[in-house]
């Protein structure tokens, strides 16, 4: 591999481990799976972890399997597509801008907080069995005769690491836009002001300030536009989590120096609602538009055609981001508790911005290719295709549980995380990871991916791993199977094998990725990213003499 | 806007109108009590959910067929699910039951026959126990 530059190794450091915790993500995935299709083979399983797992107290199958359910979307989304993310950005960002991130030393801080947040809760849930699942629906987290106490506070003292290190990353990015030599400088407030679009409703009402930045028309890139407004979604999403901890943090605390606080006096409805307010700024918010600005950035470079309606995509991110401030109530459809206003209005209609954000985005990606015909399909281009696959499928399914009438047959059944949410992050944003990666390899390091056909096998096996498994547990969740619920019995198994051979196929798609990407860069270099540089240099020096 | 945005704006446009119009609509069956009309029950069930635990009336559930019931689920401890199956294990409707708040639901069944509870909503480690077969008994 040739030299590279210090924030290029950077990226590759953070490369290499968010696919370790894909890895370890899609390991309790085939686990899970495993339980749901047959609990003895499971079990077989189990009492292998069993043998390394601390302490003496015994677990039951149902505490070990929601333990892993918990830790199951952390590591892979706070693990895989955040560390993704992190490298990704902390290198197209400045390149795109023409300078040096801001704070070159909160580079390495992150990467190791990152590991440290996803590793604490991870073990928390893997081995301490906590399971009160990633939702923390009020009040099972502080209900210390369903979850272990010890567990939960290792598990919230891990999940507040991980959202102070999404701060600091944020703060970082924000600070690299917005300071002096940009197109212009902006403050913090001004950006606000002009990402929410209040400065272009001023000048609508007849009070414009000539001197409030325009996002949109002031020259940053279409890339920096969406990762600006989107991280205005990641530092709200932090803090929400983060406020959520601390309240239960402070239970937890008290239950441990024996004098229990009275988890009656948290409203568990607007609990909810501030909960999913939060977490939902990641589904329904950042993801969109950090995902809509890789599109815009990627497909213009590899197509070498200009994007396609460039001033509207810019406009279509501000209303994406004033979307997601509205959009939590779908998550609480199945609650009758919940105003009907709010379930149709912020639940189902707001909702439906997405679905013109996404249909415009999408639009305009595809025009883009078809205008650049002929286009030669690369492995970047090929796996944003299936990322745009993955979010017409997923997006399409969360519509129709994100129905005032559908909901009452389709919540927490498999229809959720089968057809709509695996499909988002697997397919959608697990193909778009793929892509950047396979773009970046090859700006970053000058070396092209070696082996055409593994990438051929890595994006088959996990486009059709990724619709094999949806399918299976979207016909279980017709059926009435339910997420987050252990069966007796073979009723569903069936499904659950459809679901499994996915699974496996998702993980031939993983292998054959991993490998193509080790033997590109070269499995000494890889290992060397992660060695001390002056080893690297006495080594250097020794071949050289 | 591009001419070619703006009908590809009008085509996402036509679709939302017209998914959202059939699904609030009284196409969906349950829309007609739900969202459309506010019909009086003509039987009123109350279940409490505690300890894992489903408590149904002692009396046991007894509805006809075609009449509305409203169903009050109540929980003294974490937050459950109250969902109604189908022998073949098929959902017939479900809701959240949410602590500290009466949680109702009109239905009108429409075939006779036993129905199952279960609890949709996970409640720690004990929540697959929290299953009832026949615990609803629909008459002609």
């Amino acid at each position: 591999m040739t030299q590279i530059g210090w924030m290029e190794k950077w990226t590759l450091r953070f490369v290499v481990i968010a696919l370790i915790f894909l890895a370890m993500a899609g390991f309790e995935g085939v686990l899970m799976r495993t339980e749901l299709f047959s609990q003895p083979t499971f079990e077989a399983i189990e009492s292998v972890v069993k043998t390394v797992r601390p302490g003496s107290v015994e677990h039951t199958t149902a505490e070990q399997f929601y333990g892993m359910l918990t830790a199951h979307p952390i590591v892979g989304i706070y693990g895989f597509v955040y560390m993704a993310i992190m490298g990704a950005f902390y290198f197209l960002v400045p390149h795109l801008l023409g300078k040096e991130i801001r704070h070159k030393k909160l580079v390495p801080i992150n990467f190791a907080l990152q590991i440290i947040g996803v590793m604490t809760s991870w073990l928390s849930c893997f081995f301490g069995t906590f399971n009160s699942l990633y939702t923390l629906y009020w009040p099972l987290p502080v209900s210390y005769d369903r979850v272990p106490l010890v567990a939960s506070i290792f598990f919230i003292a891990g999940a507040a690491v991980i959202m102070v290190n999404v701060l600091l990353f944020s703060y970082n990015l924000f600070s690299t836009v917005l300071r002096q030599s940009n197109p212009r400088s902006y403050s913090f407030g001004q950006f606000l002001r002009a990402a929410f679009g209040i400065s272009r409703l001023m000048k609508w009402l007849g009070k414009e300030d000539k001197d409030a930045p325009n996002l949109d028309y002031n020259g940053l890139p279409v890339f920096i536009v969406a990762v600006g407004r989107g991280s205005i979604d990641t530092v709200i999403n932090a803090i929400v989590i983060l406020t959520a901890g601390v309240l239960i943090l402070v239970y937890a605390l008290a239950a441990l120096f024996k004098a229990p606080l009275d988890p009656t006096v948290v409203d568990a409805l607007i609990y909810k609602n501030w909960f999913w307010w939060g977490l939902d700024m990641v589904a329904d918010g950042n993801v969109l538009m950090y995902t809509s600005g890789v599109w815009y950035l990627l497909i213009p470079i590899l197509t070498g055609r200009k994007l396609f309606g460039e001033s509207v995509v810019k406009t279509v991110i501000m209303v994406d981001l004033l979307v997601s401030m509205g959009v939590w109530s779908h998550h609480l459809m199945g609650e009758q508790a919940q105003p009907l206003f709010m379930r149709i209005f912020s639940g189902q209609f707001i909702t439906w911005g997405e679905f013109f954000t996404m249909g415009l985005t999408i639009f305009a990606s595809l025009m883009t290719i078809w205008l650049a015909r002929p286009v030669k399909l690369t492995p970047p281009l090929k796996f944003i295709l299936g990322s745009i696959f993955g979010f017409i499928i997923g997006g399409a399914t969360g519509l129709i549980q994100a129905n005032v009438g559908l909901n009452l047959v389709t919540h927490n059944t498999q229809w959720v995380p089968g057809p709509h949410f695996h499909v988002l992050l697997l397919i959608g944003v697990g193909m778009l990871i793929a892509a950047v990666i396979y773009a970046l390899i090859p700006m970053m390091t000058k070396i092209e991916i070696k082996t055409p056909w593994l990438v051929n096998l890595h994006f088959w096996a996990w486009l059709g791993g990724g619709v094999i498994m949806a399918y299976g547990m979207g016909m279980a969740g017709a059926k009435g199977m339910l997420r987050r619920t252990l069966y007796e019995g073979t009723q569903y198994q069936p499904y659950m094998a459809v679901a499994m051979v996915g699974g496996i196929l998702l993980a031939i798609g993983f292998l054959a990725f991993l490998i193509n990407v080790v033997t590109t860069l070269g499995l000494m270099n890889v290992i060397g990213l992660f060695l001390p540089e002056r080893w690297l240099n006495r080594r250097a020096e020794a071949t050289a003499a | 806007m591009d001419i070619r945005e703006r009908r590809w704006l009008y085509v996402l446009i036509a679709v939302f109108l017209i998914f959202n119009v059939l699904t609030l609509s009284p196409l969906v069956p349950w829309q007609k009590w739900l969202l459309w009309s506010d019909p009086t029950p003509d039987q009123r069930v109350s279940i409490e959910m505690q300890d894992y635990e489903i408590r149904l009336p002692a009396e046991g559930i007894e509805i006809g067929a075609d009449e509305y019931v409203e169903f009050t689920v109540t929980s003294g401890d974490v937050t459950y699910g109250f969902g109604v199956f189908r022998p073949d294990g098929t959902m017939v409707f479900q809701m959240q039951v949410v602590p500290g708040y009466e949680n109702r639901i009109l239905w009108k069944f429409d075939a006779p026959g036993t129905y199952d509870v279960r609890s949709t909503e996970y409640s720690g480690p004990r929540h697959p126990e929290m299953f009832i077969e026949d615990a609803i008994r629909v008459t002609s």
